[in-house]
């Protein structure tokens, strides 16, 4: 019982543990040291009653199992000793007999059945009553009804049948009886038990000691354990010398009277105000004084007068303006009486707001670069200096479908115009009134129209074919004399001579073939046609009128071809181009020919036939360019990729100027030959005109000004303008559209 | 109407009446009146017409000046605005008020008109015709794109129609020259010219029932090499002027017999082998008297000199009018202006002689040609949003012009009234439209696009006293509007 005893202290509270070690070195002698043992558990549990009650209940909980009944058996013992409450005698037998006291019922004991109902019935078998509702009468007469037995009970509730899932609720939903399955009334309960809800949930797994004191066979990190895990640490002990010293020198006081503390707070709290003392300072330039609050207006009242309320489109606008840009914060707002006034919902943000820019406002004068924005610009002339330019539309030419190339005549009187309907439509240029319409392709849009110079022959390009026109509004002689140069080259025949046979002797194709377009065009004016290897997108002709040159960029080897009308010949100069050709130009004065490719221009001689110069515009893929008709010495190059360079020859391979005015492809670019203007058209629908002076000394760079942007084609499926041509002698500028229209600008 | 009233009244003012119309005079001693300061033009009015002061049979609108200008607030109003006192008088001069030119009617054609003339007893070829013109023959002529001539009445019947005169070189275009002018010469002749570059003179005759006639070629003149674009006549001198797409001046006759012979290579080209087909006999083909080169460019419009008929003004696409000698054949002086011109005529002008040559700009300019001239540009007309194809003087007085342009609409232009141009418009003398007419066939038509007047361009306008102002345009219509009593006398 000793040692028992002993183990049960060991595992009990911490009270009886520190006691339990004084003694825990007699462990040793067992059986000698029983009695001395013993004798100190009883002096123990005399003078610590309230340990040893404890002590006696956490054992019992403990090891109920185990122990048997000893202490129950001890504590009879201590009852019994308190006082005996029997005799023992000897009866009858001689035997022992144990004689209890009578027991002695005190008055107001609470073993009384006097509440009860008491029935009054007598002496009178229950069963007199079995066809009564009650079994007799209480002590005020009134009927004891018979209590409910529980088979009634049960052959009521079985009438009443539940049915599955019955919860006596209405589907606020359904309106039916709401009906829960067995699933759904467990999930309630558990969220009623405030467990988590989802089933298969452990709320108690298994815990995996991942991390443990002991020492594993295999741990997760082998490394050993650092050296400084045994040495006490060095700053640690600075932190605290520091600290004993300053307590030592009085500079911490660990122990400081809570009461003083509490003053020092009330101290805290008290507020300042800033500008108390702010006294008015002198005017200085870098003093700016935080700036007051306005004082409150008429509209600020609770109960503005009416012309300061807000009508209802000036509080849907101030709802609709971003708070910063309101003119007013607040809306003014009217009630009728003091009572009714909300409180201000804004209060603390404004109040807020307020501090921030009392507080952190910058309030500094900042000396800027005192530098007009103007003056870094270039200094240009004034666009309304540079008049004449064309400004607004004139005259509109409706061609019908889109159109793709304009050409104005030589006389400056009539337009053609080229479209996707392979139809050629004359217009005569300042009614807009259209003359004639030759229809020279069923099939293939016309790509490009073009005069030949100081005459009324039109050349137009539908797909493979090249057309002569002589233009239907001329007199007789002039078209005579039309006829005659269209028809001379007749009596060359070149044609045959033309077909050149290759090395290996098989007949080539002819790079072109000239003849009679047939009766029906022929009555139309149409004289002439050629046909080349590909499709023709470009015509450039020469000044004299005698030869112009076409580009076909699907044509490989033979992209560029030159003709020559007189002699009805068709060249191809170029065996092979370094890339996809764009479009060929004549130089206005001297023998040569510009020929664009994609990134390149590269002028040829074509007297000495060589490569004179190639002009790198650094366009990612040229579309269009035009030679100053004047000077000879200057390039405008049009891009795909919206770029318009200026060239000067004379200067560098690279661009003098880049433009960039478009947001789509440039097309087209012009210069007029008697003006000193430009124009581009863009796939934006809008074309720009610039001025473009070329000085003769050749040190003044020429001058760029762009002058104006026109507006006023539709784009249409991202085409806008195809095609602009510059009136010979007037300032007017004529532009095809995606839209199908034409317009003269003047 | 003096009364006295008490100050919370309204004020009084003093005005003094005067007119510069001699049928309109008031006494001397009722010039003077007090009249309340709330009253208006239509108050003023009846205030001068009644009883006491003109005492006229039926009241005549009147319109008030004040400093030159038209009073159109209550006399206080203008008072205040201007900062005047109320206790000077106020000197009112009336003049009969206007009507602005309301539209009377339109005549529909087969296509685009290109130029419109007109004979009354008061045009310029009734007045040539003289006792030859019947009572009541006022007819318009009518130029079309389609290259016929048509000649109306008053009511809006076709009278007569030219005979088709084209020759194509081509049998399957379907280009027609258009005839570009037409005159007429008298009562019975008229004049056309176009793009196939030949004038022609037709003979006028009308059937007795004046419903029904027939145009007859009569004369064929040959020798201009571009389209003629425009023509004047002179019927006293039987002399005929065409300025052409080639720059040049055309002197022709219209007696056949004083003509000279049409030159060669243009009857080869008038009668080409086999090709033509002739479908009236054009009659006799002359040539002209003289052919003179003048312009470097398109020459756009030729006018006689208003009193000399040996003397001509030529405009043209290169900038210049120029002055022409016919006698000699020279240019006698020349004027450039900053613009292409488009169209020319002579306006009598308040002091001097003017020439109005509609430009290209969008306006009309107004110079002296007298050699002696220091300015070139006398006033500019702006206003107009297009081409000025057309200009033509009032019959009626020597200040006012109208004018046909591209954007749709007709000009009248009064010449007095002048404001000094801004700084934009390059400064000068400028004046703005008085009234503008609009094509009655576009009221009420969805703009179809952003230039203005297209589908609705005038190409032809005349003026004539009894007739209104003509105009003839894209909208295949000549359109009549009344054209007397729109300007303040």
């Amino acid at each position: 019982m000793a040692p028992r005893s002993q183990m049960k202290r060991k595992a009990s509270t911490a009270a009886a543990e520190a006691e339990a070690a004084t003694f825990s070195d007699d462990e040793f002698g067992d059986g000698v040291l029983e009695g001395v043992l013993s004798d100190d558990s009883e002096d123990e549990e005399n003078s610590d009653d309230e340990a040893e009650d404890v002590d006696g209940q956490d054992d019992e909980d403990l090891d109920s199992d185990e122990v048997p009944s000893d202490p129950d058996v001890d504590e009879k013992d201590d009852d019994e000793n308190d006082g005996p409450r029997y005799r023992v005698e000897k009866d009858a037998n001689g035997g022992e007999r144990y004689v209890y006291d009578e027991i002695d019922p005190v008055y107001d004991s609470d073993d009384s059945d006097a509440q009860d109902p008491e029935n009054t019935i007598g002496n009178i078998p229950l069963k007199f009553y079995d066809q009564y509702p009650h079994i007799g009468y209480n002590i005020d007469g009134k009927k004891i009804m018979r209590p409910a037995s529980g088979k009634a009970l049960d052959a009521l509730l079985d009438t009443i049948e539940i049915p599955k899932g019955w919860t006596g609720l209405t589907d606020p939903a359904t309106g039916k009886p709401l009906n829960l399955s067995r699933e759904e009334l467990e999930l309630l309960r558990k969220v009623q038990m405030q467990e988590i809800p989802e089933e298969e949930y452990d709320p108690y797994p298994e815990y995996v000691p991942w991390f443990t004191h002991e020492e594993e066979t295999m741990p997760i990190s082998a490394a050993p354990e650092p050296k400084r895990r045994f040495l006490p640490s060095k700053h640690e002990q600075q932190r605290i010398m520091k600290i004993v010293r300053a307590i030592r020198e009085g500079r911490i006081q660990p122990y400081k009277p809570p009461e003083e503390r509490e003053q020092d707070e009330d101290e805290e709290e008290e507020m300042y105000d800033l500008w108390a003392n702010e006294e008015a300072q002198p005017p200085h330039v870098m003093h700016i004084p935080a700036p007051k609050v306005a004082p409150p207006g008429f509209d600020l009242s609770y109960n503005p007068p009416p012309e300061y309320l807000p009508s209802k489109d000036e509080k849907k606008e101030w709802e609709e303006t971003d708070p910063e840009e309101r003119e007013k914060p607040y809306l003014p707002q009217g009630y009728d009486a003091l009572r009714k006034v909300p409180a201000y919902d804004t209060f603390v943000k404004e109040t807020f707001e307020r501090c921030l820019d009392l507080y952190l406002a910058p309030r500094v004068r900042r000396t800027r670069l005192n530098i007009d924005p103007n003056s870094l610009l270039p200094k240009l002339p004034r666009a309304d200096e540079l008049r004449p330019f064309p400004t607004v539309g004139a005259v509109e030419y409706n061609h019908g479908t889109r159109v793709r190339s304009v050409a104005v005549d030589p006389t400056g009187q009539w337009v053609a115009s080229g479209g996707d309907d392979g139809a050629v439509k004359f217009w005569e240029l300042r009614s807009g009134k259209q003359m004639a319409s030759i229809r020279i392709s069923a099939d293939e849009p016309v790509n490009v129209v073009r005069w030949r110079p100081g005459s009324a022959i039109l050349t137009a390009a539908a797909g493979q074919d090249v057309y002569f026109i002589i233009s239907p509004l001329l007199d007789q002689e002039v078209q005579q004399a039309n006829r005659a140069a269209l028809d001379t080259g007749f009596g060359y025949a070149t044609n045959g001579k033309q077909a050149t046979l290759t090395s290996n002797g098989a007949r080539k194709d002819p790079p072109g073939t000239w003849a009679r377009p047939g009766a029906r065009l022929e009555d139309q004016g149409v004289l002439l046609k050629i046909t080349v290897r590909a499709d023709v997108k470009v015509i450039n002709w020469h000044r004299r009128g005698d030869f112009f040159c076409t580009v076909s960029p699907t044509g490989k080897h033979s992209a560029v071809a030159i003709h020559t009308l007189s002699k009805h010949l068709t060249q191809i100069p170029f065996r092979k181009l370094p890339g996809l050709a764009q479009t060929a130009q004549f130089h206005p004065s001297r023998p040569l020919l510009f020929v664009a490719l994609q990134r390149t221009i590269r002028v040829y001689d074509l007297q000495k036939q060589e490569l004179v110069k190639a002009i790198q515009p650094g366009a990612r893929w040229i579309s269009s360019f035009d030679i100053h008709a004047a000077s000879g010495d200057h390039l405008i190059v049009g891009s795909y990729d919206r770029r318009l360079l200026w060239h000067d020859l004379e200067l560098s391979a690279r661009p003098f100027k880049t433009m960039r005015f478009h947001p789509n492809a440039i097309r087209q670019v012009k210069y007029s030959r008697s003006f000193p203007l430009f124009a581009d058209a863009s796939d934006d629908g809008t074309i720009q005109l610039f001025h473009g002076r070329v000085h003769n000394d050749l040190m003044t760079d020429p001058t760029l000004v762009p002058l104006k942007q026109l507006k006023g084609h539709k784009v249409i499926n991202n085409l806008g303008v195809m095609d602009i041509d510059w009136h010979p002698t007037n300032p007017w500028l004529v532009s095809a559209g995606a839209d199908g229209m034409c317009r003269l600008w003047a | 109407m003096a009364s006295s009233t008490g100050a919370g009244e309204g004020q009084q003012i003093r005005v003094n009446f005067t007119t510069t119309l001699p049928d309109l005079q008031l006494p001397e001693d009722k010039s003077q009146l007090l009249v309340p300061g709330d009253i208006k033009r239509y108050g003023l009015s009846r205030v001068v017409n009644s009883d006491a002061m003109l005492n006229t049979d039926s009241p005549i609108p009147l319109d008030f000046l004040i400093n030159g200008t038209f009073l159109r607030t209550s006399l206080e109003d203008y008072l205040k605005e201007n900062g005047l006192s109320f206790e000077n008088t106020v000197t009112l001069q009336y003049v009969r008020s206007l009507v602005p030119p309301i539209y009377q009617a339109s005549f529909e054609h087969d296509d685009w008109v290109a130029d419109v003339d007109v004979l009354s007893s008061t045009s310029r070829a009734g007045l040539w015709a003289g006792n030859s013109l019947p009572q009541g023959q006022d007819r318009i002529l009518s130029a079309s794109y389609d290259g016929l001539l048509r000649i109306w009445n008053m009511s809006g019947q076709v009278i007569a129609t030219s005979a088709s005169t084209s020759s194509k070189s081509f049998p399957s275009t379907d280009y027609v020259p258009a005839i570009k002018s037409a005159k007429f010469l008298d009562a019975t002749r008229v004049a056309s010219a176009g793009m196939d570059q030949t004038v022609r003179v037709w003979k006028y005759k009308e059937g007795s029932d004046k419903l029904s006639g027939d145009l007859k070629p009569t004369l064929e003149l040959l020798g201009h090499k571009g389209g003629i674009e425009s023509m004047d006549v002179h019927t006293p001198s039987s002399r005929i002027l065409t300025a052409s797409n080639t720059g040049e001046i055309g002197l022709w006759t219209t007696s056949a017999s004083a003509a000279p012979d049409a030159p060669e290579s243009a009857l080869l080209q008038a009668n080409p082998a086999k090709k033509r087909k002739v479908s009236v006999s054009s009659g006799v083909q002359k040539g002209a008297l003289s052919m003179m080169q003048i312009h470097s460019g398109p020459a756009s419009a030729v006018v006689f000199h208003p009193e000399d008929s040996t003397a001509a003004y030529s405009a043209g696409q290169d900038h210049t009018i120029r002055t022409i000698d016919l006698t000699t054949s020279k240019v006698v002086h020349s004027l450039t202006t900053a613009h292409p011109l488009l169209s020319l005529c002579s306006v009598q002008g308040i002091s001097t002689p003017l020439l109005a040559a509609g430009t290209s700009a969008r306006h009309i300019t107004l110079v002296d040609p007298r050699v002696s001239a220091t300015t070139t540009s006398v006033m500019t007309l702006r206003g107009h949003r297009n081409f000025v194809t057309s200009v033509s003087a009032s019959p009626m007085d020597n200040y006012s012009l109208v004018s046909g342009s591209h954007d749709g609409t007709c000009r009248i232009w009064d010449l007095r009234s002048v404001r000094t141009g801004s700084k934009a418009e390059g400064g000068g003398s400028v004046s703005e439209a008085v009234y503008i007419i609009e094509r009655e066939s576009q009221k009420g038509q969805k703009k179809k696009s952003d230039i203005p007047g297209q589908g609705c361009k005038v190409f032809g306008v005349a003026w004539d006293k009894q007739w209104g102002i003509v105009s003839g345009g894209e909208d295949k219509q000549v359109q009549i509007n009344k054209g007397s009593d729109l300007l303040a006398k």
